[in-house]
């Protein structure tokens, strides 16, 4: 079974959502928290069987599917798409098992669990076909979201967040296209495999081409500035279950694509284009924390504070060394946590009061108390504080990127104090002060159900705060020899010394 | 000398009296006469053309032509009396539900 | 030996998680019990290691490195602690004052409704203080470096719903983060540059680096300092911390958080050696520093303000003592402000508590006759802050008096002993003001007592180390001087006339304050000159900050959200694809449904063909 372990992985949430038609209304709320705690074990399972000390892909499956193309049906784990699927598997079980909302449940948790299969599809899909299929399919059942259970404006940040993305996706397709009619002038045989792709060395030009046009697909779900608008809407208007997933797994998409796809693939372009991509992920930090700071709906807030924490992780990306990028992969998992929690609270308030105004709140920690610490809690992850999981991956993220520029990383350090701004004054408005409004004054703390997805998430905060060394080992490893890679295929000088070279161990100078 | 062109001239003049005819009458009945002379003026040119290069099948696809548009008009005509039935009118303004 | 790090180390974590799980519940005498006696337990802890390392200090120290925290590409950063000489000198004054503030707070907060979470924060203050002496490595001391930070943001709000203290509280968190920048900045410096971040490796690899590049660390690693140790410009936050609980204001505000930049200089003197004039900019900065706060605390009219502004002035001593490299001067300074500091606090509040949480000094007065231990103990801190031999702070800042005379830096030696006449001046104006004089209280229906006897007691082992510390001093500069450098002073000819000098600046100050204050308040007439509203108003930096940084911000980030992100970026995305649908909108006329229409447009499609067709093939022809 082990060898299968991913097709199963992907497949089981499709299998169990279909079969989950049959199931009748009332049972289908444990049928789903079962089929996706289920998913989440099979995700543990494959952590302890994946092979810490290899750096390269494991269990690798491969089964042709359209030969003359080169289109296979590829799948494949390492270190660094690992957490990812353990985090989207944890999310979707535990975003599953508090879920509130009560009409058309059967349909909203089968469309959750067919979501799942395409998350963990991007995830372990190694041939860039398949990966585009997955791709564009995790859109429809989060436009089903959004749409269907979603709020007024529901149809425009639907369609919008639809349109929007997809047109980013047609663009890198076009620029996969042009890389497999590439590989087949130089080698003669068509083929989609990432594998294979890894060793073809590109011209510099093509490079920049190809990375525009990937990039456009990867920059849009990030989203980066200045394609970011989508993302309040959505969140605006999403349910807590889409904001959710929206923020901890399909974000995460696109900034994977660019440490799967872009890095390795165009190492001369990805230096190119280094300082002009910094410089929008220092936009994305400074200035959507600015507009966090302006928000008066709390949901709000933490959507665009999600779009600054993005910038930091880009920024990691970026840095072009295991440091950076190890650190950005690890501030991947890390805002998945942290973000999909924020997301969980304002749920939970909102479930209560039906409205996420600041103004409406004020003195809420006096009548919950534990839900203003757990708030507490995942502000200080957000902000970065140390010994929360917050911390290392912005440490790691700004540190590889001050190798590259310490002007650009100072501007970017900035982060640690708009982000503090935005959040403690967030903070304050809805919990500190006296109660002013008489409708908060009796609200029910935070019940079973909600601390069934907030402990774990805390915990988590915690634990992985104080000890990130699980994850960060294989990432690292992982990281190392993508880096290893992208140094021994850079062609041009400047793609030589900008990208870290691993070999050469650091002494002081 | 009558030569071809002669004939490819009268073919196109009387194929744009059809199309000036098609583009500018409102009454479906003399929209059936504009095409109807479009046809025959294809007809002249293939009848034409097939005499001057001694080749049969131009005027074969004359023939062709005669019979389909025969039947053409057989079941078009057929159309219009069933509209005129409907709507007490041959005007083709009326004719508006393929609006997109 | 380990154990006792342990514990010292993890005791203040124990009892603050398990106050925590009682956060929420009405109070427990319980729990300032247990969290107490745990403080105690790291207190005898720290004695005992000190008294080992004491013993041997080249051999005794003690390192441990529990397990890896982060390592990733050439970065390896572990939990590891030291116990040396400076360490343990700053985790016997970090327990000290700890203890015996957790034991005041025990009485002060007893009819607070949120006993139980002010003492869970208090002790994970004092874990975080205690991470950041003991790490030995940078990234470890920026733990605890952001855990004060937290700590303080949280009992600084404590109480929360007072919109004074929690805005205070994050004025607190964000001022300290705009310096933490600073000092994350420093570490990665170091680390791309000496490829580690622990101490002693760090700084071995020191002296090989450029000059400059030295210099660009030293001035980041101080910048960090400046926000915890509230230097200016980043300062205001202290003032506006006194929002908290006395025993919050004795311990963080007073002992521990805000010397952590001291400590920081301090630890990192092979770095600051290498780079005098860096030093000479911190000597400076705090001289001036130490007389600005003097001044603001002449005139103010809060007495936890007064005795902020004093710490304040105190730390900027410090700091000139560090700067010109006389480490171990600063650190004594430390550790005597750190008791007398922390008694000054303890004893306003029970000045506080018995007269109804009222902080106006001039509303006080004559309480020498109901509170005779507090005013005891307070006059007894107020001549050791003046530095009248032979308590405690006369031999602190006598020496570094006497550094900056040694060093030639005369104008420093002058602003500083202007100081000290003005510190003592303003501690005896509190002192005057709240206990002699007109009981002026009376009149406004105060009816103070004295406080539990318990929580005296609880003050009384400061004001004992108040007393006598100083005579301790030579066995200190022994001890420390193992780790430090040594300060050579060439000035032993004119020890006793600097001596005098001080000493007779600082008696006039009190002096002047006795004669001014012994009748009542001054002529009101003083307040109406510019140079005390200056100082009244705090040389209007406060409201300078809020005009120039927090309101534009705050503008400028409405600007950004409604006039940019809404109406420039969005509206592009927007104006795409409603261009598009308009564009469908009007191509819609194609299908009119009209018969006529349509054959009109097909034969112009059918001729637009034919010409293209024509052109093509004559193109071709022409072209061959």
């Amino acid at each position: 079974m082990s060898e299968h372990i991913l097709s199963i992985l992907v497949f089981f949430p499709l299998v169990a959502g279909l079969l989950g038609i049959l199931v009748d209304k009332d049972s289908i709320r444990p049928y789903a928290i079962t089929v996706a705690g289920i998913e989440f074990i099979l995700s543990i399972w494959l952590w302890s069987e994946f092979d810490m000390n290899f750096a390269g892909m494991q269990f690798i499956e491969s089964v042709p599917l359209i030969e003359q193309f080169g289109i296979s049906y590829t799948l494949g784990v390492d270190g660094i798409s690992l957490f990812l699927i353990i985090m989207t598997t944890l999310v979707t079980f535990i975003s599953l098992g508090s879920l509130t909302v009560t009409n058309r449940v059967k349909e909203l948790m089968i469309t959750v669990l067919v979501l799942e299969l395409t998350m963990v599809g991007v995830f372990v899909a190694l041939d860039a076909i398949l990966f585009y299929l997955f791709w564009e399919l995790s859109l429809v059942p989060m436009l089903y979201i959004i749409g269907v259970w979603g709020g007024p404006k529901r149809l425009y940040a639907g369609i919008k967040f639809f349109l929007y993305t997809f047109t980013g996706s047609l663009i890198m397709l076009v620029g996969m296209l042009y890389m497999a009619y590439l590989y087949y002038q130089a080698t003669g045989t068509w083929s989609f495999s990432l594998l294979e792709w890894y060793r073809l060395q590109l011209p510099y030009d093509l490079q920049l081409w190809l990375f525009g046009a990937f990039f456009l697909g990867f920059a849009i779900k990030v989203p980066m500035f200045p394609f970011h608008t989508w993302l309040p809407y959505a969140h605006g208007q999403a349910p807590t279950i889409g904001s959710v997933i929206l923020a901890a797994v399909l974000l995460k998409m696109g900034t994977y694509g660019f440490v799967r796809f872009s890095l390795p693939l165009f190492p001369d372009a990805s230096v190119t284009f280094m300082v002009p991509i910094a410089v929008l992920a220092i936009i994305m930090i400074i200035y959507t924390a600015m507009v966090a700071y302006a928000q008066e709906d709390i949901k709000q807030v933490v959507a665009y504070s999600s779009v600054s924490h993005m910038g930091v992780i880009i920024l990691g990306t970026f840095a072009l060394n295991v440091e950076g990028i190890t650190g950005s992969i690890f501030l991947m998992i890390s805002h998945g946590i942290v973000s999909g929690a924020l997301f969980m609270l304002v749920g939970v308030i909102y479930d209560r009061r039906h409205t996420k105004l600041m103004s409406e709140f004020g003195g809420l920690a006096h009548v919950m108390p534990r839900f203003a610490t757990i708030f507490g809690i995942m502000m200080m992850a957000s902000v970065g504080l140390p010994l929360t999981i917050g911390f290392v991956g912005e440490f790691l993220s700004l540190l590889g990127f001050y190798e590259q520029s310490h002007m650009l990383t100072l501007l970017a350090g900035t982060a640690i104090i708009v982000g503090a701004i935005y959040m403690l004054s967030a903070y304050k408005k809805a919990f500190f002060g006296e109660v002013t409004n008489e409708k908060n004054r009796n609200l029910p703390d935070v019940n079973r159900v909600e601390l069934f997805a907030l402990v774990p998430l805390t915990a988590l905060v915690v634990i992985l705060g104080v000890y990130p060394k699980p994850i960060l080992e294989p990432v690292d490893r992982s990281v190392t020899a993508m880096v290893k890679l992208m140094h021994a295929k850079a062609v041009t000088d400047e793609g030589k010394d900008r990208i870290a070279d691993v070999l050469v161990t650091k002494e002081a100078k | 000398m009558i030569t071809l062109n002669h004939y490819l001239v009268l073919s196109g003049l009387l194929f744009s009296i059809g199309l000036v005819g098609v583009i500018k009458r409102k009454n479906l009945l003399m929209l059936f006469f504009a095409t109807e002379i479009m046809l025959n003026a294809v007809n002249v040119g293939f009848a034409a053309i097939s005499n001057h290069y001694g080749d049969l099948s131009g005027q074969m696809f004359a023939f062709f032509i005669i019979a389909i548009a025969a039947s053409e008009v057989a079941v078009g005509l057929g159309l219009l009396i069933l509209m005129y039935k409907r709507k007490s009118s041959v005007d083709l303004d009326t004719l508006t539900t393929m609006k997109g | 030996m380990e154990k006792y790090l342990y514990i010292a180390l993890f005791a203040p974590l124990l009892g603050s998680l398990t106050a925590a799980l009682f956060g929420a519940r009405p109070k427990t005498l319980f729990t300032g019990l247990w969290t107490s006696g745990l403080l105690a337990v790291s207190w005898i802890s720290s004695i005992l290691l000190f008294l080992h390392v004491y013993a041997d200090p080249s051999a005794n120290v003690v390192h441990v490195k529990m397990i890896d925290w982060i390592s990733a590409g050439n970065l390896s950063i572990p939990f590891g602690f030291v116990v040396d000489q400076v360490s343990v000198t700053m985790m016997i004054v970090v327990t000290t004052v700890s203890t015996m503030v957790h034991v005041y707070a025990i009485g002060y907060m007893s009819h607070d409704k949120g006993f139980n979470r002010f003492f869970s924060w208090l002790s994970a203050f004092v874990f975080s203080m205690m991470i950041l002496v003991m790490s030995d490595n940078f990234a470890g001391l920026f733990i605890g470096w952001e855990g004060v930070g937290l700590c303080s943001w949280g009992l600084i709000g404590f109480w929360y719903h007072k919109q004074s203290a929690t805005w205070a509280a994050n004025e607190a968190f964000i001022m300290n983060r705009i310096a933490d920048l600073g000092m994350l900045i420093g570490i990665f410096l170091i680390y791309w540059n000496t490829g580690t971040l622990q101490y002693n490796e760090a700084f071995t690899a020191m002296p090989n680096l450029e000059h400059t590049l030295l210099i660009t660390i030293g001035s980041f690693l101080f910048v960090g300092a400046m926000g915890k140790s509230a230097q200016f410009p980043l300062h205001t936050w202290l003032a506006d911390a006194m929002e908290g609980p006395t025993p919050v204001s004795a311990l963080i505000h007073a002992a521990t958080m805000v010397t952590a930049g001291v400590y920081l200089v301090i630890r990192a003197n092979p770095l600051y050696d290498l780079i005098p004039e860096v030093g000479y900019v911190i000597a400076s900065l705090g001289a001036f520093v130490a007389m600005f706060a003097a001044t603001m605390a002449l005139v103010n009219r809060d007495i936890k303000r007064i005795i902020a502004y004093s710490t304040l002035s105190q730390l900027g001593y410090m700091f000139v003592a560090a700067g010109l490299g006389a480490y171990w001067v600063a650190l004594f300074h430390l550790m005597t402000h750190a008791f007398f500091k922390a008694l000054l606090f303890l004893g306003a509040g029970n000045v506080m508590h018995a007269m109804d949480d009222e902080l106006d000094p001039f509303k006080m007065g004559g309480l020498y006759k109901v509170m005779k231990p507090t005013a005891i103990l307070m006059i007894l801190a107020s001549v050791a802050l003046a530095g009248i031999y032979p308590f405690a702070g006369f031999f602190s800042k006598d020496k570094i008096l006497e550094v900056a005379f040694n060093g030639d830096h005369y104008i420093l030696w002058g602003v500083l002993w202007v100081t000290a006449g003005l510190t003592a001046f303003y501690s005896f104006r509190l002192i005057m003001l709240t206990f002699f004089g007109d009981e002026r209280y009376k009149k406004l229906g105060f009816h103070p007592h004295e406080a539990y006897p318990y929580m005296l007691w609880a003050m009384a082992p400061l004001a004992v180390l108040a007393a006598v510390a100083g005579f301790f001093e030579h066995s200190f500069v022994h001890f420390v001087t193992t780790l430090l450098p040594s300060y050579e002073f060439h000035t032993h000819h004119v020890e006793m006339i600097l001596i005098a000098v001080t000493s007779t600046i600082a008696i006039l100050g009190i002096a002047t304050a006795v004669i001014i204050y012994k009748n009542g308040m001054l002529h009101p007439k003083w307040m109406e000159r510019p140079c005390y509203k200056l100082f009244t108003n705090q040389y209007y930096i406060p409201q300078f900050y809020d005009a120039v940084f927090s309101r534009p911000y705050k503008e400028l980030s409405v600007i950004f959200w409604k006039q940019i992100d809404m109406k420039i970026v969005d509206a592009t995305v927007d104006l795409i694809a409603n261009t598009l649908f308009n564009i469908g909108k009007d191509t819609r006329g194609v299908q009119s449904g009209n018969l006529s229409i349509m054959l009109r447009w097909m034969a112009l499609g059918v001729t637009m063909l034919l010409i293209f067709g024509l052109i093509f093939v004559a193109a071709a022809t022409l072209l061959g």
